[in-house]
């Protein structure tokens, strides 16, 4: 008896608490949450999706600041599904992530990626459709909310279609340029389908669920979880980071004057500037 | 008289500054002296910027088969015209005339795209010279 | 044979019919305004300006000199620009000489006839000074610039960081602000929140969050490209203010006139029918001119959507102008040997 009178308070407790919870969602004129505002995770999986524990970064001279941060993997059933053929491409990226990451080319990260890159985003509910421009590269896309078509186009952050299902912002992507998911060298190919789902949990977070698939690359669709947290101070805002010109240099430098005729062992110190 | 010094005035400050294209050195990455007349097959199409790039496979005169890679334009006003991801199929046969790549890789500037039956790609109204 | 473009081969005759409804719409189509029209607004009152938009233009940023200060041509004048400006574009250059080194502009609808955008009158889009020209730059600006001249002979080819701002896809000049049309793809997307408007621009896919605050620019801002902008309604015009440029920038023609970091810019946004903004900007930079300076010219509404321009993930050109350059001067020392 004892024991059913705390259950019953427990969920009376509990179902309130529910309760609250949604009845404290802000909402717009039109009763969809209000998910606008600037974003960010705090979860480890840039690095990694999946299991990572702390590591030595791939540049051994900027010490404990290059190293790989740990942190649990956010895939439901732990793995990504590989097909075997798929894992030759995994580990090649894996070998050569210090120069061919995508994030560290500077090249927009596509979607999902764009969403746990390690620095804010903003999101802006119009009276139409939603937008939302990433800090990283100035990456940015418009989520169609009405007038949906198939991407006419590839591109990097491919092509947004969102609707709502009762308080959850489904979005899916598609016409997404081949891409990594983090910096290990997960990544998908131009056939992915990647389905977002954004839930308002309070005015200070939001459930960001992931199901991603790319019939290329994996066994099966796969599904991933995190949370976004609101960047609340007052003077929250999104900066510039133009980073193609901190690229430039691992991308391009092969090609400079210096270093190309350095490496056909042709000095060139002497020589004025022809022209 | 006063028209024409307009027009040719107009003309010049005009492409003076408001040329976009002089963002691009077209002249150091392609040669003048190593004109091209290329027939090949497409194998990959990237509508990408800031320039477009067509591949196409090419037998030469050894009748071995190269993989040259031929410079267009920006794509996005195509693509508000209609133009996407399918419109140049993979295998379709092509004839380029331009001009290629300063470093003698198998790149080339597309001054001229046609299909092989002399169609024109895209929007373009004249024939390839003889 | 059996292809898949949606537009087939369209003879010469399109050109025709394109100059004839260029010349056509030239300046009528600004002129006609709804009598009843009235300012359509967002769901909380603010005018609309939300929506896809085009500023390419024929107008040239500076008036030829020789005009002095006529601001507007007649519409003959116009039409006989227009249709020099329309054979130009679609001209030949010949083959076999430098100048034919390039994809023709035109078969990818580069060119700016092809955009088939309402005309106006102007002559320039600078409306002040009066001669519609760029003021005189300060002392210091003209110094600058022949010392980045001097500068550029010499090392401009020397490594990637070297190359215009554009060609290593960083940003584009006309990207401002203030916003002044490119060759191409001179394509925007306004959108509108209580709080914010924010702006697209196609090229190089910068976006402008501007909150409507109406706070100071320089207030909570880091040096930036695209500057710090704040703005607010006054009235029906938006207006927005812009402080803290890194001083990297450069103004269009010419390739060293920099927006200082001391740059301020106050640009005007009014929507005056249902396809026309109005745009307004002023310059104001004692660093690099000797006076401000003001343009002016419409937005014309397009349909959307916009598409991607990623430029950095495809500069294969970049790499090759590059290459080609390295190449040019190995060939000139192996040739030198010999």
């Amino acid at each position: 008896m004892f024991r059913l009178l705390v259950l019953c308070s427990i969920s009376l407790i509990c179902s309130t608490t529910v309760l609250a919870q949604s009845e404290g969602l802000p909402r717009r004129d039109d009763g969809r949450p209000d998910i606008s505002g600037i974003w960010q995770v705090l979860s480890n999986a840039n690095w990694n999706l999946e299991d990572q524990p702390a590591v030595q970064g791939t540049v051994e001279s900027l010490g404990a600041i290059g190293a790989v941060t740990p942190g649990k993997s956010v895939i439901r059933g732990g793995r990504i599904p590989y097909k075997p053929e798929a894992l030759a491409q995994l580990t090649s990226n894996y070998a050569n992530r210090r120069t061919e990451d995508p994030e560290a080319k500077c090249f927009m990260p596509g979607i999902p990626r764009a969403t746990y890159i390690p620095q804010p985003f903003q999101i802006f509910q119009t009276d139409t459709d939603i937008f939302m421009a990433y800090q990283f590269a100035g990456a940015e896309r418009t989520v169609f909310m009405d007038n949906h078509m198939e991407a006419p186009i590839d591109s990097w952050m491919g092509w947004s279609n969102g609707h709502w299902e009762g308080d959850t912002l489904v979005i899916e992507v598609a016409g997404l340029n081949p891409n990594w998911l983090d910096r290990t060298g997960n990544y998908y190919t131009s056939t992915v389908k990647v389905t977002e789902r954004y839930t308002l949990k309070s005015p200070y977070h939001m459930d960001y669920e992931v199901t991603i698939e790319d019939p290329a690359v994996y066994e099966d669709p796969w599904t991933f979880g995190m949370t976004l947290y609101k960047r609340v101070e007052d003077n929250a805002r999104l900066f510039e980071f133009k980073c193609v010109e901190f690229a430039e240099e691992m991308m391009y430098s092969y090609l400079s004057r210096e270093n190309y005729f350095r490496n056909l062992g042709i000095d060139i110190s002497g020589d004025d500037e022809d022209e | 008289m006063k028209n024409k010094i307009l027009i040719i005035l107009g003309l010049t400050l005009n492409l003076v500054v408001t040329n976009a294209n002089a963002h691009h050195a077209f002249s150091q990455e392609f040669s003048v002296e190593l004109p091209v007349n290329l027939k090949g097959t497409v194998t990959k199409v990237e509508l990408i910027n800031p320039h477009s790039w067509i591949h196409i496979a090419v037998v030469n005169d050894q009748g071995v088969e190269e993989s040259w890679m031929i410079e267009g334009g920006s794509p996005n006003s195509l693509f508000r015209q209609g133009i996407t991801k399918n419109s140049i199929p993979i295998g379709a046969e092509l004839e380029v005339f331009g001009y290629q790549a300063r470093d003698r890789t198998l790149k080339a500037v597309g001054r001229d795209i046609s299909f092989a039956d002399g169609t024109p790609l895209f929007f373009r109204g004249t024939r390839l010279p003889d | 044979m059996n292809r898949n473009i949606n537009r087939a081969y369209i003879p010469i005759s399109y050109r025709m019919a394109t100059l004839i409804m260029f010349l056509l719409s030239a300046v009528n189509a600004a002129m006609a305004q709804e009598e009843s029209w009235e300012m359509p607004r967002t769901s909380w009152g603010d005018p609309l300006i939300q929506g896809y938009w085009s500023n390419s233009t024929m107008v040239p940023l500076q008036r030829p000199e020789h005009l002095g200060e006529q601001a507007f041509y007649t519409e003959q004048e116009l039409n006989d620009i227009l249709r020099a400006e329309f054979d130009d574009e679609y001209g030949e250059t010949q083959a076999g000489t430098p100048e034919d080194v390039h994809y023709q502009f035109d078969d990818y609808l580069m060119n700016r006839t092809a955009d088939n955008i309402t005309q106006n009158l102007r002559t320039s889009i600078i409306v002040d000074p009066p001669n519609g020209r760029y003021p005189e730059l300060t002392a210091a600006a003209k110094q600058d610039l022949e010392d980045f001249r001097v500068w550029r002979d010499k090392y401009q080819w020397d490594k990637a960081q070297n190359r215009t701002l554009s060609e290593r896809c960083l940003i584009w000049d006309q990207e401002g602000p203030p916003i002044l049309p490119l060759g191409y793809n001179s394509t925007y997307q306004f959108m509108q929140t209580e709080d914010y408007v924010v702006l697209k621009l196609e090229m190089i896919h910068d976006v402008r969050i501007i909150p409507l605050d109406g706070g100071d620019p320089a207030e909570n801002s880091l040096p930036q490209w695209l500057g710090n902008s704040r703005g607010y309604w006054d009235g029906d015009t938006l207006v927005v203010k812009t402080t803290g440029y890194t001083g990297r920038t450069n103004m269009p023609g010419l390739r060293r006139a920099p927006m200082s970091v001391d740059a301020v810019v106050e640009e005007r946004f009014t929507r005056v029918d249902e396809t026309t903004i109005d745009y307004q900007f002023t310059v104001t930079d004692p660093t690099v001119w000797t006076q401000p300076w003001s343009g002016n010219y419409p937005f014309n509404a397009i349909d959307g959507p916009m598409f991607e321009y990623a430029c950095h993930e495809g500069n294969y050109g970049i790499v090759n102008i590059l290459s080609g350059k390295r190449t040019e001067e190995l060939d000139r020392m192996r040739a030198a040997e010999q």
